[in-house]
């Protein structure tokens, strides 16, 4: 798990208490070949010319994905020398801090319950679902109450944004099978 | 003077009462998310956007400039109070601002910073005022193979800039552009990078990329490493207004704030950093109360502040002449453009006078409505502060939710949100810059146009990139810009080297 994006908390402790981030992520150069490789693949189906603009659909595209390729081998030679990587700054957060894995997957969750249930659901009771969530992930333990305020909160949301036209689909497309 | 005439007739649009009130609920807005953590200006107006469908384009940018303005305004406030800096901008005024507040200066702080804000932001506003329609008129000789020439120096300023990597900004930047390139391409029609989904074709949409990095991904990482006990409010009490003194002591950094914000600004990836860090940085070296910096000198609050707003005042001043954004805000500040089927460039200043000068007008309003609404009213704002993290977090996901299934009810978005967003967070834990994807993903579509169109020019020779003078030096400057950096490092390595050498040599 050295080289999971989600830090380790057996990680060897500095001086200055701050985890000694010895890791060496070679996935993420790796994946950064792997888009590119992906934009390589799609350039190729495309035509590189065209009769009269001279340059294809398919240049840009190829362009882009051999310079993902060579950037993504450059990160792996950098990491493979020892680059280091520290956290973004952000405020309520503790930058140096290994992840908390819990709150980490439950914030994750509530960024992937969409997908599940907002065309069956609806957006008040996705809004809901993800606010608790979110809301767990930060330590709080009143599913209940927070429910009810994502709740309160999405059908706010969705009639208020529908008076300016913006439609968020169905407000419980099972029931009204809308 | 025919820049004053058309600003007259701008101030007349803008004065309109409708208008006024926009100009107020962008402010009051703008201040409450740069009071707030986790939400900026790229972000709150990436979630306006879907209002561009109902009110019109003056009225709307009007309102953005109002978030824009007010979110400066908010993040000083915050920075002082709390020594939390929302953004990279106002780093530097928490530096003396909040070792001011801490000893009971803490309204001297904010009244300096908002003083100063408004300063700047007029002087700059009026910069703005004469120095953009100078550059659109420039701008008009500007032929594709230039064009592109100016993005490609843009792309380079913003990689090598922003972050502290020069190979993680490139590849930020080229992620964007990947981006960018999904979907229908313009000239053949052809679909590409689709991946079979028929939603994809007309491309990812910059609200989903920016709400996903910005919401979802700070939500999912601040989560992870939570921090439970958050910051002290200073109090407020005790803590007298300026005096005389210390009016006296703000003016000249409020001047030299805007004299180095505004230029730095304007220039590709110039951004609100580094003109921040040299007003700071001069400010220090200047003062005749060396001691006092470090424990709260309030030339350090004015100065840094006012060179924030100018930054921003200067930012866009390439965005409405050239139509090249250069940081986060402007990138979607040009989507909004879009929207309206509008492209800022040196014909903006023709075909939509009104709308560009009832803009800079606003700009005005909205600094006099913000001194109004920050100096006396300061206290209610850090109320907002108080809202439990849970559930600011949680509203901020619901209202990322909002932004990307409004666009179109997409179940395709909603993956591209989760994607991305991971995406989001990882490019956090590994310190890779956010804001180089957004200007790909904008610019990059731009980009390309602009090369099929002088390489159609040029009859496929890849020479005609570099055949004219413009471009040729433009992208001179973009190879400096790359490799400027690594000599000044070697030269100093070289030359830390000599001297040891030479002590060898004597001993």
């Amino acid at each position: 798990m050295s080289n999971s994006p989600f830090g380790d908390p057996s990680l060897p402790v500095g001086e200055d208490g701050h985890p000694l981030r010895r890791s060496r992520p070679h996935w993420l150069g790796v994946g950064v070949v792997a888009i590119g490789v992906v934009w390589i693949y799609g350039a190729l189906a495309l035509p590189q010319t065209a009769q009269y603009a001279r340059v294809g659909p398919g240049l840009f595209v190829l362009l882009i994905g051999a310079a993902l390729v060579l950037l993504g081998v450059l990160l792996v030679v950098q990491i493979a020398r020892g680059e280091q990587f520290s956290a973004q700054e952000a405020e309520d957060a503790m930058a140096d801090a290994p992840a908390d894995m819990p709150a980490l997957l439950t914030a994750v969750a509530a960024a992937a319950v969409p997908l599940l249930t907002m065309r069956h659901l609806g957006f008040p009771l996705t809004a809901a679902l993800s606010f608790a969530l979110v809301a767990r992930a930060f330590g709080s333990h009143r599913l209940l109450v927070d429910l009810l305020i994502g709740f309160g909160l999405g059908t706010l949301a969705y009639l208020g944004f529908a008076q300016l036209g913006v439609t968020l689909g169905g407000f419980l497309p099972l029931l009204t099978g809308r | 003077m025919e820049a004053l005439a058309s600003l007259m007739n701008g101030f007349g649009i803008a004065l309109h009462p409708i208008n006024l009130v926009w100009a107020f609920i962008g402010s009051v807005l703008g201040t409450a998310i740069g009071v707030l953590p986790g939400i900026g200006p790229a972000l709150t107006i990436a979630l306006l956007l879907p209002v561009t469908t109902q009110i019109a384009p003056t009225a709307a940018f009007i309102m953005f400039a109002g978030v824009l303005y007010g979110a400066m305004y908010g993040g000083s406030t915050t920075s002082i109070l709390l020594n939390t800096p929302g953004e990279a901008g106002s780093m530097m005024t928490a530096l003396e601002g909040n070792r001011m507040a801490r000893s009971g200066r803490g309204a001297a702080a904010l009244a300096t910073a908002a003083v100063g804000s408004f300063v700047a932001g007029t002087i700059a506003t009026l910069a703005l005022t004469f120095a953009a329609p100078a550059i659109a008129e420039i701008a008009f000789i500007f032929g594709p193979a230039d064009y592109f020439a100016l993005m490609v120096l843009a792309f380079t300023c913003i990689a090598v800039v922003m972050g502290s990597s020069r190979v993680r900004g490139f590849i930020s930047l080229f992620l964007g552009l990947a981006l960018g390139v999904i979907g229908i391409d313009g000239t053949t029609g052809q679909a590409r990078l689709t991946f079979g989904s028929m939603q994809l074709l007309d491309g990812i949409e910059l609200t989903v990329v920016l709400v996903s990095l910005f919401a979802v991904g700070e939500t999912i990482y601040v989560a992870s490493r939570y921090r439970r006990a958050p910051g002290q409010i200073n109090p407020l009490a005790g803590g007298a207004w300026m005096k005389w003194e210390d009016w006296r002591r703000s003016f000249w950094p409020w001047i030299r704030g805007t004299l180095i914000g505004f230029p730095i600004g304007a220039l590709p990836a110039g951004g609100s950093e580094v003109p921040t860090f040299l007003s700071y940085a001069i400010e220090r070296r200047l003062t005749r109360r060396p001691e006092e910096f470090g424990r709260g000198a309030i030339e350090g609050v004015a100065g840094p502040e006012a060179a924030n707003n100018a930054a921003a005042a200067g930012m866009l001043v390439p965005l409405l002449t050239l139509g090249l954004p250069t940081t986060a805000t402007m990138a979607v500040l040009l989507a909004a453009f879009q929207n309206y089927g509008l492209q800022p460039g040196p014909f903006l200043f023709v075909s939509n006078a009104d709308l560009v000068w009832a803009l800079i007008a606003s700009l005005y309003i909205g600094n006099v409505m913000l001194l109004i609404l920050n100096l006396p009213l300061v206290g209610l704002w850090v109320r907002l502060l108080l809202i439990p993290r849970p559930y600011l977090y949680g509203g901020i996901l619901v209202f990322a939710m909002i932004g990307v299934w409004g666009l179109s009810t997409s179940w395709v978005d909603l993956l591209c949100m989760l994607i991305i967003g991971l995406a989001g967070y990882v490019m956090r834990v590994y310190d890779f810059p956010i804001a180089p994807v957004l200007i790909g993903l904008v610019l990059g579509p731009m980009a390309e146009k602009q090369l099929r169109q002088a390489l159609a020019i040029g009859q496929g020779d890849p020479l005609t990139l570099v055949s004219s003078p413009l471009s040729a030096s433009l992208l001179g400057i973009a190879v400096l810009a790359l490799l400027l950096p690594v000599l000044i490092a070697r030269l100093k390595r070289t030359a830390e080297a000599q001297p040891a050498r030479d002590e060898e040599a004597a001993a």
